[in-house]
């Protein structure tokens, strides 16, 4: 079955990903995460000074903005920094930083599909640059229905997404893959429950097509777990090499 | 959750957040009477577990059991006993306010110097430049510092930092600078004589002869940072030649 994406094979294969950290001079941590043709920079600041109307005594105030590509912010770009924000505050160990806050600002650079997803991913990597101290890292990705082979496509592009009857955004932490090892045979619904972090759906879908898709989004995810590890080992074999020659 | 195995099959261990750390391994030295350090980078969590919160390098010393995440990052979040460069921001009957570059400003008692008494006691103002030492750490309140070490009462070489330049670099830079033999320093050590104090905050305090050595070495120390060591000595040799 061939996608409308003609550089991809494969229904469940994601784009290439890229992704580059401590990009910006100014801020406390940056990063970009790229998937294929979609791109977003996050800048992360803090824990910093904190406006008297926002202070919360016993944790730091985390303030998302979302910049869209062009334009000034909507209700769209709205929506999605609660989003990130509901889904970062528990995860951020904010307790650990009273008093403070902790600005991420998110800019879309480039739109081909799955912006959410590659806006999360960003962010992670952005805290992580940043030092800010957290619960686990995440994955987000995001996969369609299509509307006329009913087929599962992951990370689609906005070509795909117009074709699509419903559309489904993940993010999974990476605690999850103790129970995912420890029964390898029955992957079910409750490994991927256990892990999911953040679930947005849009369209008409059965139950059994929402389970499947979080599943192979749970799949994919892992990948993207990979993929963080290995962005930030090389950060810091590139700081170290001094020290070990 | 990735659990971390202890095998030194590779010098750098890295550890993201999340990552749990095996109960066997941080209990080998049984000698040790069971008592474990956790340092910067790990907490226990809710299901007894220790965790990795930062990304860096797992690290262990095995006097005390000590255990920690060697990461880098930007922002300084105020540590007891560490030294640091502040620049003076206010000033009270008894307190000068210093910008440390961390969430808040620190304090610093005007009679925490040598020889500091009611009547005689240095005077600093706003914008002056002060090498000092974090003497209260808390999450909750506002760092205090001191310009003398605690047990002796003198200077150190604590106190106002005059003339030079201050640039600021990534913490885990700092850190690397403070090693006795790190190369950058050693190399232009070698070309330049200057002074400099760095603090654990990622500001750095350089002063040479020339307002142009000092802006070499400022310049080197900034490059120093992703370089590897072939890399570090052409970089500062170009930088000698170009003068």
């Amino acid at each position: 079955m061939s996608r409308l994406d003609r550089s991809r094979t494969s229904a469940h294969q994601l784009r290439p990903f890229f992704s580059s950290q401590n990009l910006l001079n100014r801020a406390d941590g940056s990063a970009q995460f790229d998937f294929g043709g979609s791109s977003v920079m996050c800048s992360v600041v803090g824990p910093a000074e904190v406006k008297l109307r926002d202070e919360k005594l016993d944790k730091a105030t985390i303030e998302v903005v979302v910049r869209p590509l062009v334009g000034l912010p909507g209700i769209k770009d709205k929506a999605r920094e609660q989003a990130i924000r509901e889904t970062l505050e528990p995860l951020i160990l904010s307790g650990l930083h009273p008093r403070t806050s902790i600005q991420i600002v998110i800019q879309t650079m480039k739109d081909d599909g799955s912006i959410l997803a590659t806006a999360f991913n960003a962010t992670i990597l952005a805290l992580l640059d940043a030092g800010i101290p957290l619960k686990s890292i995440l994955g987000a990705v995001t996969c369609i229905v299509d509307s006329e082979t009913n087929q599962i496509l992951l990370d689609p592009t906005t070509q795909e997404l117009a074709n699509a009857k419903s559309t489904h955004t993940f993010v999974f932490d990476n605690k999850s893959s103790i129970t995912s090892t420890d029964n390898k045979q029955q992957e079910d619904k409750e490994s991927v429950d256990v892990a999911t972090l953040y679930s947005d759906s849009t369209g008409l879908f059965s139950e059994e097509e929402y389970f499947e898709c979080a599943q192979i989004c749970y799949k994919a995810a892992q990948a993207i777990h990979g993929f963080i590890r290995t962005a930030v080992q090389k950060k810091l074999e590139k700081e170290q090499q001094q020290i070990d020659s | 959750m990735a659990s971390i195995t202890t095998e030194e099959e590779s010098k750098l261990l890295i550890v993201l957040p999340g990552d749990q750390l095996p109960e066997s391994g941080l209990m080998e030295d049984s000698s040790a009477a069971h008592r474990l350090t956790l340092g910067p980078g790990l907490a226990p969590m809710d299901d007894d577990s220790i965790t990795a919160v930062k990304a860096g390098i797992l690290k262990h010393n095995a006097v005390g059991n000590r255990w920690w995440v060697e990461s880098n990052q930007r922002r300084y979040v105020a540590a007891q006993g560490e030294s640091i460069i502040g620049v003076v921001t206010g000033k009270s009957a008894e307190h000068y306010k210093v910008d440390i570059g961390a969430s808040q400003p620190a304090l610093l008692g005007v009679l925490a110097f040598e020889g500091a008494t009611k009547r005689n006691k240095p005077n600093h103002n706003i914008g002056d430049l002060l090498y000092c030492r974090v003497s209260m750490a808390n999450k909750d309140m506002e760092a205090e510092l001191e310009c003398m070490n605690p047990t002796t009462g003198k200077a150190d070489g604590f106190g106002e930092l005059k003339g030079g330049f201050v640039i600021k670099i990534s913490l885990g830079l700092a850190r690397r600078l403070l090693d006795p033999k790190n190369l950058v320093l050693r190399l232009l050590g070698q070309h330049i004589p200057f002074e400099m104090a760095v603090g654990t905050n990622g500001k750095v305090w350089v002063n040479s002869a020339s307002t142009q050595h000092t802006i070499l070495i400022c310049n080197a120390i900034r490059n120093s940072e992703y370089l590897n060591s072939g890399e570090c000595s052409a970089m500062v040799k170009s930088l000698v030649e170009k003068m």
